[in-house]
C-alpha cells in the first residue's frame, strides 16, 4: 500500500480512513508528513484505529513509562539500530512539524529531540526545589532568557537540517522512480495529529514498534532548512516531489568510500561518505523499490558504520536517559553543515523561492534559505546576548571579542546584506573547523550551571565560605586602592555572583504513617538518634597524681584559650554585622560587643571578679601556649587601655619565664606590635610601672643587685630587648614632649634608667640579643644619664649609631 | 604557556561554570582545554561534555608529559574522565600557547627522560626511608594520604 506524498492514498487498508482524513488532512495541510504518516499507520499496521482509538493512546501516554528501554529504547528494537535510529529521526521531525501546527508556539524545553527531551527536563526541574529555581542568580547563570527562547526554534531548525539530510537521501534513492514510495515509509511513521501534537507522540509505544519494511531512507521533507515551520513549508514539499534535483546534491560531491574506522574523518566528511554511497551505486530501475529493511541498513550501515555507530547507538540506546545523547544531533548538524557546502547545489535543491509567508516575528532569524540554517546557529548579535555577567572579566572580555570577531568576518564575507553564499561558507568553515562545536547544548550547559550556582547557595556567605570572601575583599581594596592612584583599574576583578538565599528553616518532621500509634524509631542526619549514653564523670581528687594535675591544667588552660578564641573571633566580626545590621539592632550588637570584651578579658586574667588579681598564673599559664600568646595579640587592640597596660604589666612581670616557655616557639615577637601600639598611648606614670617591671626592682628604690638577673634575661631576648627599646622609647618621647618633666622628677625613672643602663654596659656584646628594631631616640635618652665614654660604649655596642646623625 | 580563565573558586565545581559558558558563541573556534588529573596526568583537548560532577569529555585529546624543560605528546583520542579525578581544568589561551620556554621532544624521548626521572626519584626515596628507620621513624607513603 503506498501513499503519495502529497496524501493522497492510493490503496489504504484500513477503515474508515477517508472520512478521518478529511478534518485532519484539512488541519494538518501544514503538517508534511501527518496525513501520510496517519494514513501508512492504518494502511501498515493492518489495525483499524480510528480517531477514538488515537486519542486513547495519546491519553494513555502519561502512563507509558517513558524511560522503558524495552518501549522506547534500545529493547524496542527488533531489528538493527540503524533502522532505530532512522526512526528516532523521525521522532526529531514531530516536534518540527508539530511546531509547524501550533502556530509558532514554540515551548522553552522543546528541543532537539523533542518532548523526550522536554520530558527529562520537566523530571529534573521537579528533582529540583522549586525555590531555588527561582533564585534570580541562578536563572542568570542559565542563559534561557526570553530572548533566548529562540534556541527552541533555533533547534528546531538545527533539526529541520538533519532531517533534510535524510530526506536528501529520499529522492537520491528514488531519483529513478519517483512514483515509488521509497520516498517515505522508509521509516514506521508516527502518526501526526493535529492538536494531539502537544504531547509528545514519540511516546507512542505502538507505532513505533511496528515494523514496516524500511524502505530507503525517510522521506525528505521538503521544508528548506531554516523555513518557519509553518504553511510556506507545504508548497516546497509539493515542488519538491514532483522535481527533486538531487543531482545537484550529488554532483560536487566526492565519490568517498567509507573508510575504516581508524582513520579520522570528521564528522564532515562523514556526509560525504553515505550519500556517495547511496550516490555511487545508483540503483537501476529494475530494482525494486522497496528494499528490505536488512538491505538498506546494509546500505546505509555499510557506509556509516564506520563512522556513526557509536554515535548512533548513543543515541539509540540512551535516547530518553541523558542529554548527552544530543551528541548525535550535533553530529548531523556538521553533517548538514557539510551537506551545504555544494551551496549552490543545495540552494537549487530547495530551488523554489523561500516560503513566501513572511516568517512570524519570533522566526526573524530563520530567514527561509538553507544556509540560513547555519546563520542560525549562530547566535543572531542582537537577539542573542548570554548573560555573562558573573564571568570572569577577562573570560567575559574574550567571549565579546571573539563574537565580534565572528560577527565582523561574516560581515565583512557578506559584502551586501543578501550575499547569503559567502556568509554560509565562512560559516561553513568554521563549522568544518570544529565539527564538534556545542556538542552540548545551551541547555545542557546552563542545567550544569544551574546546578552548580545552586551550590553556592548560601545564606550567610561568610560562614560558609569564609576564605573566599576575605580574599576577594582583599583584592577589592587593593584595586580600589590602586585606582586612586592610577588612572583607572588595572585590572578587573569580578566576583561570581552567587545565589543569595533567604533564609529558610525546614523544620524536621520525622517520618509518620497515618493511623500508626507513635513514631518510627528512624535515625537520619537530620534526626540523629541516641546510641550511647555518654556520663561524664568528674575524678576524684585524692587519685590524681601530680602529672594528671599538671595535665589537667594544661588542658584547663586550653579550654580557655578555645573559648577565648570564640570570643575574639565574634568580636572581630561585630563591625562586619554591624554594618550589616539595621539602625534599631545597633545597639543591642555594641552592647554583645563590650560584654564580650569583657568576658574575654576575664578569662585571660583569671576569673576573679571584681577583686584584685593575685596572680598572673592564669595569665601565664595562657602565655606558655603558642595559641595564647597570639590570640592575646590579637585581643590587645579590643581592651581599654586600662585592660593592656595590666596586660602588658603581667607579660613584664614574668617575662623571663616566659621567654624560657617561650624558646621553642618565639612566638613572642607578635605580641611587639599591639604592645607598641598601646605603649604609645601609656601615661609616664606607667611607663615607669613598666619599665620597673621589666627591670624587675620591687616598688620601693632599694639598693640595686649587683646583676640584675631579670634584666639580664630580658637583654638577652629578641622579644624582650625589643621591648625594653620601646619602653625607653617611649620615654624618651614623653621627656622630650611636654610631659616629660613629669618624668625627669620621677626618682624612680632616674633610678630606673641608670640601672638599665648599667646593665647595658655590663652585659658582654655577643650575649646581646639583636633587637627587631632601634629606636633612633635611645642615644639622646641615654645620654642624659650617662657621660661620654659611657656613651661611646653604649653607641658601638647597641649600634644606636644609624647614619649619620 | 597557560591562561587559567577561572578566578578563585568556592568549590572546584565553580571553574566548570567558566568554561561551559564560554561556548556561548556558537561558532567560535573551540578551545583548547588542559585537564590536571589526580594521578599527575596533564591531558590536553577539545572540552566537549562536561557535567555536574566534573565529568568531562575530550575530543582529540594529547598525554602532555612533562620532564624538566622538556614536554612530549601522546595522542590518545577520545577521553571521558570522571570527575573524581579531575584536580583542576583550566582554558589554554591558544595565542599563547605557543609562547613557552619548554621543548618538545619526541614521545620517546620524553618517556625515556620520564623514566630516569622516576628511577631518580625513587632511588631517593628509598634512601630517605632508610634513614629514618635507621632512627626509628616512618613516613606514611604519600598515596595513603591521598584520601584526607
Amino acid at each position: 500500500m503506498y501513499v503519495f506524498r502529497d496524501g493522497e492514498a492510493c490503496v489504504s487498508r484500513g477503515g474508515g480512513s477517508e472520512p478521518e482524513r478529511g478534518p485532519r488532512g484539512a488541519s494538518l495541510a501544514v503538517g508534511v508528513s501527518a496525513p501520510r504518516t496517519m494514513f501508512r499507520y492504518q494502511s501498515l499496521e493492518d489495525c483499524p484505529l480510528d480517531e477514538d482509538a488515537f486519542q486513547t493512546l495519546g491519553e494513555e501516554d502519561e502512563d507509558i513509562d517513558q524511560f522503558n528501554d524495552d518501549t522506547f529504547g534500545a529493547g524496542a528494537i527488533d531489528d538493527d539500530w540503524q533502522e532505530a535510529h532512522e526512526r528516532l529521526a523521525e521522532l526529531e521531525d514531530k516536534p518540527a512539524t508539530a511546531r509547524e501546527l501550533e502556530d509558532g508556539a514554540v515551548s522553552d524545553e522543546m528541543d532537539l529531540l523533542g518532548h523526550h527531551e522536554e520530558n527529562l527536563a520537566e523530571r529534573l526541574s521537579k528533582l529540583v526545589i522549586e525555590n531555588e529555581l527561582e533564585d534570580p542568580a541562578i536563572m542568570q547563570a542559565v542563559q534561557t532568557q526570553p530572548p533566548m527562547q529562540q534556541p527552541g526554534g533555533l533547534n528546531s531548525s538545527i533539526w529541520d537540517g538533519s532531517a533534510v539530510l535524510r530526506r536528501i537521501r529520499g529522492p537520491l534513492l528514488t531519483q529513478e522512480m519517483p512514483s515509488v514510495s521509497v520516498l517515505e515509509y522508509a521509516m514506521p511513521q508516527r502518526p501526526l495529529q493535529g492538536q494531539e501534537d502537544e504531547r509528545d507522540l514519540s511516546e507512542r509505544a505502538l507505532p513505533r514498534r511496528s515494523s514496516s519494511p524500511v524502505i530507503g531512507s525517510p522521506p525528505v521533507r521538503a521544508v528548506p532548512i531554516g523555513t518557519p515551520p509553518k504553511q510556506a513549508a507545504v508548497p516546497n514539499f509539493n515542488q519538491q516531489i514532483l522535481c527533486p534535483k538531487p543531482v545537484h546534491i550529488r554532483a560536487p560531491m566526492q565519490q568517498r568510500y567509507p573508510s575504516p574506522y581508524g582513520e579520522r574523518m570528521s564528522p564532515n566528511q562523514l556526509c560525504n561518505v553515505p550519500n556517495s554511497s547511496l550516490l555511487g551505486h545508483p540503483f537501476p530501475p529494475s530494482v525494486t523499490p522497496v528494499f528490505t529493511h536488512l538491505q538498506r541498513a546494509q546500505l546505509l550501515g555499510g557506509a556509516q558504520a564506520g563512522r556513526m555507530s557509536p554515535s548512533q547507538f548513543a543515541r539509540v540506546s540512551g535516547l530518553v536517559g541523558s542529554p548527552l545523547t544530543s551528541m548525535n544531533p550535533k553530529l548531523l548538524q556538521g553533517r548538514v553543515g557539510q551537506m551545504m557546502s555544494p551551496a549552490s547545489g543545495f540552494r537549487a535543491f530547495f530551488g523554489a523561492p523561500p516560503p513566501s509567508a513572511p516568517p512570524p516575528s519570533q522566526q526573524q532569524q530563520h530567514p527561509p534559505c538553507p544556509g540560513s540554517h547555519l546563520q542560525n546557529l549562530r547566535p543572531h548579535p542582537q537577539m542573542f546576548r548570554p548573560d555573562t555577567t558573573h564571568l570572569h572579566p577577562q573570560h567575559r572580555r574574550l567571549l565579546h571579542q571573539r563574537q565580534q570577531q565572528n560577527r565582523n568576518q561574516h560581515r565583512s564575507l557578506n559584502g551586501s546584506a543578501g550575499d547569503r553564499a559567502g556568509h554560509r561558507s565562512s560559516q561553513q568553515e568554521q563549522l568544518r573547523k570544529d565539527p564538534y562545536a556545542n556538542l552540548m547544548l545551551q541547555r545542557e550547559k546552563d542545567w550544569v550551571s544551574k546546578i552548580q550556582m545552586m551550590q553556592l547557595q548560601s545564606t550567610d556567605p561568610y560562614l560558609d565560605d569564609f576564605y573566599y570572601q576575605n580574599y576577594f575583599q582583599k583584592l577589592e581594596k587593593v584595586s580600589a586602592a590602586e585606582e586612586m592612584h592610577g588612572d583607572g583599574p588595572k585590572k578587573e576583578r569580578t566576583k561570581l555572583i552567587t545565589p543569595q538565599v533567604a533564609k529558610l528553616e525546614h523544620a524536621y518532621k520525622p517520618v509518620q504513617f497515618e493511623g500508626s500509634l507513635g513514631k518510627l524509631t528512624v535515625s537520619s542526619v537530620n534526626n540523629p538518634r541516641k546510641m550511647i549514653d555518654a556520663v561524664v564523670t568528674s575524678r576524684s581528687e585524692d587519685d590524681e597524681t601530680k602529672e594528671k594535675q599538671v595535665r589537667d591544667k594544661r588542658r584547663q588552660t586550653l579550654v580557655t584559650i578555645e573559648k577565648t578564641y570564640s570570643l575574639l573571633l565574634d568580636v572581630e566580626d561585630y563591625e562586619r554585622r554591624y554594618l550589616l545590621s539595621l539602625e534599631g539592632e545597633r545597639p543591642a550588637l555594641m552592647e554583645e560587643r563590650k560584654q564580650k570584651i569583657c568576658d574575654m578579658y576575664d578569662n585571660l586574667r583569671g576569673k576573679t571578679p571584681g577583686q584584685e588579681r593575685p596572680s598572673d598564673d592564669h595569665f601565664v599559664q595562657i602565655m606558655c601556649i603558642r595559641k595564647g600568646k597570639r590570640m592575646v595579640a590579637r585581643i590587645l587592640p579590643f581592651l581599654s587601655m586600662e585592660q593592656a597596660a595590666d596586660i602588658l604589666m603581667a607579660t613584664a612581670r614574668n617575662l623571663p619565664f616566659l621567654i624560657k616557655k617561650d624558646a621553642q616557639d618565639e612566638v613572642l615577637l607578635c605580641l611587639l606590635r599591639p604592645f607598641s601600639l598601646v605603649l604609645y598611648h601609656l601615661p609616664s606614670g606607667t611607663v615607669t610601672s613598666l619599665l620597673q617591671q621589666l627591670a624587675n626592682l620591687p616598688q620601693s628604690v632599694t639598693a640595686p643587685a649587683p646583676a640584675n638577673l631579670h634584666l639580664a634575661a630580658v637583654l638577652q631576648n629578641k622579644f624582650g630587648l625589643s621591648l625594653l627599646y620601646l619602653v625607653l622609647s617611649r620615654g624618651e618621647e614623653l621627656q622630650n614632649s611636654n610631659a616629660g618633666t613629669e618624668l625627669m622628677q620621677d626618682n624612680q625613672w632616674t633610678e630606673l634608667m641608670s640601672m638599665t643602663t648599667r646593665e647595658l654596659l655590663r652585659i658582654p656584646e655577643a650575649a646581646l640579643a639583636k633587637p627587631v628594631s632601634t629606636p633612633s631616640n635611645l642615644l639622646s635618652l641615654f645620654s642624659r644619664y650617662v657621660d661620654q665614654q659611657k656613651l661611646n660604649v653604649l653607641e658601638t655596642k647597641l649600634q644606636l649609631v644609624q647614619g649619620i646623625r | 604557556m597557560l591562561s587559567f580563565e577561572f578566578g578563585l573558586c568556592i568549590n572546584c565545581n565553580q571553574c566548570l561554570i567558566f568554561s561551559v559558558t564560554t561556548n556561548a558563541d556558537l561558532t567560535s573556534l573551540p578551545e583548547k582545554h588542559l585537564v590536571l588529573l589526580r594521578d599527575g596526568r596533564t591531558l590536553i583537548g577539545y572540552l566537549r561534555s562536561i557535567d555536574q560532577f566534573a565529568n568531562l569529555v575530550l575530543h582529540q585529546t594529547v598525554e602532555r608529559i612533562h620532564v624538566g624543560k622538556k614536554y612530549g605528546d601522546i595522542p590518545r583520542g577520545i577521553f571521558v574522565v570522571r570527575g573524581e579525578n579531575v584536580v583542576l581544568l583550566g582554558e589554554i589561551d591558544l595565542e599563547k600557547e605557543s609562547d613557552t620556554p619548554l621543548q618538545q621532544v619526541s614521545i620517546e624521548e620524553i618517556l625515556e627522560e620520564q623514566r630516569v626521572e622516576q628511577q631518580a626519584k625513587q632511588e631517593s626515596e628509598k634512601l630517605k626511608v632508610q634513614a629514618l628507620k635507621e632512627r626509628g621513624l616512618s613516613i606514611p607513603r604519600a598515596d595513603t594520604l591521598d584520601e584526607y
